[in-house]
């Protein structure tokens, strides 16, 4: 059994004003208005960001942390997504941004460059190759795609590829080896990523398909960014150990990934209503010919993750731009070998299996469900179809799941209620005309 | 025994809808809370029949009857009927036309597709009345 929910997408209920913004665009429909506030059904929630991103009041927040977690461990590394490089004017190096996040008190600054790296070169030179499942291999970067085949696609589930993502790999490697290096156990060592999204928040404090993460803490680039800016100043003296490179870069942009591969056969996609249909699509067999699935659950991908600040599409140009001075990605034999050997040993990989999770079904008997797939047919035939989300559901259909499962008991559908006013009414009126 | 049955119309020739009804069919056995591979198996067969109904007839129906164990498939359309039940049911044989075909449909998958999908499958078709299909899903042992 999973253990309790984590989110890190929240409310703050002080600001949200009860409006249908969120319903509308939640990819699991896990969103329902109560007492005029928003409320996130736990087990649907895949933490995409889809809600705060929307949300016209800034009711929807993301859990993270902040630099005060620093006082905790007595030695601590950064490591920034590389999408951080698009959000700041194209004059600034990345050596002057990962120069600026040491200057906050780190003792080591990192980008994801090195899990990206070992995750292309196993997936082009290893698990391709040794493909046994029909269909594409799809990537698992992305927690909130992994989470949504979990309970949408979970047929799908052997197709996603049991690798770590590029954060986790990369705080492995330099978690152990700052350890070696200083001396200190793991526990004193604090490693906090720069995240650009609330899924990869979540996936540290609740990871799916390793039993823990090596990352502490997670800070969001939208909290971090004022402080980056004003240290963007400094002298760049520290040494930054990271090799980008032209392809590892362009992982944070849509299709990056695919790309990095060097295979023709890939199908890229991003944005999570759009993933939604390929994988659809995907499991009607319709297509054929894919040997690898792209999928991120932003535009553009990390770069447009819900807690960064740049416009994705400028991002994307900027992120272009550094990549432009970066020299290629390559690999030499033995760092593939290397890498396999961290995947079979486990080191690398998702060793823990990642369960389907039924949480669309009515009821966990059948039988019951069926009766109450009965009763969700007689309660639409009375509803009006117009998905208006004044009830609190998101759809006319969600309303009457929602009155099956027993889980609403207090709302009403106004369409009907006014419906049923003016029939009284019409009613009445006609019973006096015949009175006088 | 609790079972529930679904029926949906579907038009010929109406690509813009094709594959509402295995669609909301999949949905359906997701909020059954039926097995996933075997909610796979449903959704790749009837939508392979509602296919074959757009491309081939004059359109028709296809109802499902779910209970907690089984998903019985019906899909009958209204005409023109099959000529060569055999021929028909050979992998990558067609009378899609050129228009279809160049839309990417029409391999010659469908009915075979459909076959492997199920676990009992019979086809009954009459020239000038229609087709009928039957096919019989069930949960698996170990699944």
């Amino acid at each position: 059994m999973e253990k309790e929910y984590f989110h890190s997408v929240i409310l703050k209920e002080d600001r949200c004003i009860g409006c249908t913004s969120c319903l509308k665009v939640c990819p699991t429909e896990a969103i329902r208005i109560i007492d005029g506030k928003a409320r996130i059904i736990d087990e649907r929630c895949i933490d995409c960001g889809e809600c705060i991103r929307i949300c016209p009041n800034h009711a929807k927040s993301a859990v993270t942390d902040n630099l005060n977690v620093l006082d905790k461990y007595k030695y601590t590394i950064a490591i920034a997504t590389m999408s951080i490089y698009g959000q700041f004017q194209p004059n600034i190096s990345i050596n002057q941004i990962l120069n600026s996040i040491k200057a906050m008190g780190f003792n080591e600054v990192y980008d994801t460059t090195l899990g990206a790296k070992i995750i292309s070169g196993l997936i082009s030179r290893y698990l391709l190759l040794k493909k046994k499942v029909e269909g594409p291999l799809i990537n698992s970067s992305c927690p909130a795609i992994l989470r949504l085949i979990q309970i949408r696609f979970p047929d799908l589930l052997p197709n996603v590829v049991d690798i770590e993502t590029p954060m986790e790999i990369t705080a492995r490697i330099v978690k152990i080896d700052a350890a070696k290096k200083t001396g200190l156990d793991l526990k004193e060592i604090g490693v906090i990523f720069f995240t650009p999204c609330t899924a990869r928040a979540t996936s540290i404090k609740n990871p799916l398909g390793i039993k823990n993460s090596y990352i502490d803490a997670a800070i969001s680039i939208k909290d971090i960014y004022g402080e980056i800016l004003k240290n963007l100043s400094v002298n760049p003296s520290y040494s930054v150990n990271v090799e980008t490179t032209k392809e590892t870069l362009k992982w944070v942009s849509a299709g990056g990934q695919a790309k990095s591969l060097g295979m023709e056969k890939y199908l890229a996609v991003d944005s999570i209503h759009e993933v939604i249909k390929v994988l659809e699509d995907l499991e009607l067999g319709k297509l054929e010919g894919v040997d690898f699935l792209e999928l991120m659950a932003c535009r553009e991908s990390c770069i447009g993750g819900p807690l960064v600040i740049e416009n994705s599409f400028i991002a994307r140009a900027k992120i272009g731009n550094h990549a432009k001075s970066l020299s290629p990605l390559t690999y030499t034999d033995e760092e593939i070998d290397q890498y396999i050997k961290m995947y079979e040993e486990g080191f690398v990989r998702l060793t823990e299996t990642i369960e389907p999770r039924l949480v669309m079904s009515l009821d966990k008997d059948i039988s019951k469900s069926i009766q109450k797939m009965e009763l969700m047919r007689e309660i639409l035939k009375n509803l009006p179809g117009i998905d208006c989300g004044v009830c609190g559901a998101p759809t006319c259909r969600a309303f009457a799941e929602d009155i099956v499962k027993g889980e609403n008991n207090h709302s009403l559908c106004i369409v009907k209620t006014i419906e049923s006013f003016k029939n009284k009414n019409l009613k009445r009126k006609g019973e006096n005309k015949i009175e006088s | 025994m609790s079972a529930i049955k679904y029926t949906f119309q579907i038009e010929k020739d109406d690509f813009s809808r094709a594959g509402e009804a295995s669609s909301s069919i999949k949905k359906i056995l997701m909020q059954v809370g039926s097995e996933p591979s075997l909610t796979r198996r449903v959704a790749i067969a009837t939508y392979e029949a509602e296919m074959n109904i757009v491309i081939h007839s004059d359109g028709g129906t296809i109802s499902v009857m779910i209970d907690p164990k089984c998903v019985m498939v019906l899909a009958k359309d209204n005409g023109p009927g099959i000529e060569n039940i055999e021929l028909a049911m050979k992998e990558g044989y067609s009378t899609a036309t050129d228009r279809i075909r160049e839309m990417g449909f029409g391999a010659g998958m469908g009915l075979s597709n459909m076959k492997k999908c199920s676990d009992e499958f019979s086809i009954e078709s009459k020239i000038g009345e229609g087709t009928t299909i039957m096919m019989n899903m069930c949960v698996k042992e170990g699944e």
